[in-house]
């Protein structure tokens, strides 16, 4: 679920959990309804702090992405509704697709190859999603 | 944080003979962190520590365990909180079973489950006569030793100091999560090191002290995110940055120049484009990086 932290990254090791967690559900590695390990579990895994792997399961949870059954632990929740509004979720993604297009712009990827690159990569995912025997 | 600190030194001084060896230090640790102490061999984290325990009687500053004086109310503080020393001794004619027995005895709750589960983990024979045990198993048994009373805060001074590369991280990894595992937030550790990669997702918060004195605190994402080095290369050689504000010099050699900065990246790669820079890469920083530039640079950090 999680290939490796980068402690060089100046990403919160916090962040970098939710989102490999995020890509591998979006990537089709972890599904609907399937169990996260516990935080204890993942802490021992990563090698971290048991705070930081909580952490990132409540910011998963508060997103909408993960949800803690009883007794049970976390799962993956991805066929939900998002508990956020539409117009919110855009702006969100807005900001993130900007950031793409500056980078873009800096390493000088005309407009059409970036659209090229987009179509390509959804369907990189989509086909990642159809892959994985049920 | 609003609750108060497990852990409050001010200004602590410890002197042997003429040689100081904690120098006004300060250091506070909050309830459910882990904190890391981290600092060269000699720079005073086994002075401060024993401090808390009142091994040693601080000569000036204040220390406060719990909010109370380690010195005044020693069973008190000591009650709650288990101490693994750098290196551990047992009575020679102890097996496992006993060396865990002897230190149940002084204590008012044992957590059984978690020494069945720690013993197991580490494949560790209760059989065993203690003399039997190489380093590296002591320190795991004086750690189960340490966790099984559940104590408010545990300290570790040096814990895999003169241990197998290998064998080393796994198992502090695992004890501190058992530890923490059952009451998060309530659970503190106190880790010295001067090893910082090995316990570089383990710390939420750490100090780095040397000759002495604490000169950095900092949160381990903060600093992580916080401090850079830039690596410019120039057409000829290159200049001197000693006076660009919020950049220290941690190399400069021919046309390359290494900079570490402190959250300014941008006015520094700035003034670095200013002064002509081919080019100039820009890296995040480790825990072990910042210490390394902490205690081994001229002028400390940015």
């Amino acid at each position: 679920m999680i290939s490796r932290l980068n402690f060089r990254s100046g990403v919160p090791v916090y962040r970098q959990i939710v989102e490999q967690v995020k890509a591998a559900a979006a990537g089709g590695t972890l599904r609907d309804g399937d169990p996260l390990p516990s935080v204890r579990a993942l802490a021992e895994e990563l090698r971290i702090n048991r705070n930081t792997a909580a952490k990132a399961y409540a910011e998963l949870e508060a997103e909408g992405v993960i949800e803690t059954r009883a007794g049970k632990g976390c799962f993956l929740k991805t066929g939900a509704p998002s508990p956020l509004r539409r117009s919110v979720r855009a702006e969100r993604l807005a900001e993130a697709v900007d950031s793409v297009i500056v980078q873009a712009h800096h390493l000088q990827i005309s407009p059409g190859e970036l659209t090229d690159l987009l179509a390509q990569r959804l369907q990189y995912f989509q086909q990642q999603q159809a892959d994985r025997p049920e | 944080m609003k609750s108060s600190p497990v852990i409050d030194i001010q200004n602590l001084v410890y002197r042997y003979d003429r040689r100081e060896a904690v120098d006004g230090l300060s250091l506070q640790v909050q309830p459910g962190q882990c904190h890391g102490l981290f600092g060269r061999n000699g720079a005073g984290k086994t002075t401060t520590i024993k401090c808390l325990l009142n091994l040693l009687r601080p000569q000036s500053g204040s220390v406060s365990v719990f909010g109370l004086s380690p010195g005044r109310h020693e069973a008190a503080v000591k009650e709650r909180l288990a101490y693994v020393p750098d290196s551990v001794a047992y009575y020679p004619w102890m097996t496992v079973r006993d060396a865990l027995d002897y230190q149940a005895s002084f204590r008012r709750h044992w957590n059984r489950q978690i020494e069945t589960e720690l013993l197991d983990r580490f494949h560790l024979d209760p059989k065993l006569a203690t003399t039997a045990l190489s380093k590296g198993q002591r320190t795991q048994v004086a750690l189960i030793g340490a966790v099984c009373p559940e104590p408010e805060l545990l300290v570790l001074d040096e814990p895999t100091s003169g241990l197998d590369p290998l064998v080393r991280r796994e198992f502090i990894q695992t004890v501190i999560g058992a530890y923490q595992d059952a009451a998060p937030g309530e659970r503190t550790v106190l880790v010295s090191t001067h090893l910082i990669s090995e316990f570089e997702g383990l710390i939420d918060r750490f100090t780095i002290v040397d000759h002495g004195k604490d000169i950095l605190t900092a949160n381990a994402d903060d600093a992580r995110s916080r401090y850079r080095r830039l690596r410019a290369e120039f057409g000829q050689d290159a200049p001197d940055a000693d006076t660009v504000s919020g950049a220290r010099t941690l190399r400069r050699e021919g046309r390359w120049l290494e900079l570490m900065v402190n959250g300014e990246a941008e006015s520094v790669i700035a003034w670095l484009q200013g002064a002509k820079a081919l080019r100039v890469e820009s890296e995040a920083l480790a825990l072990e990086d910042i210490f390394m530039a902490a205690v081994g640079t001229k002028g400390g950090l940015p």
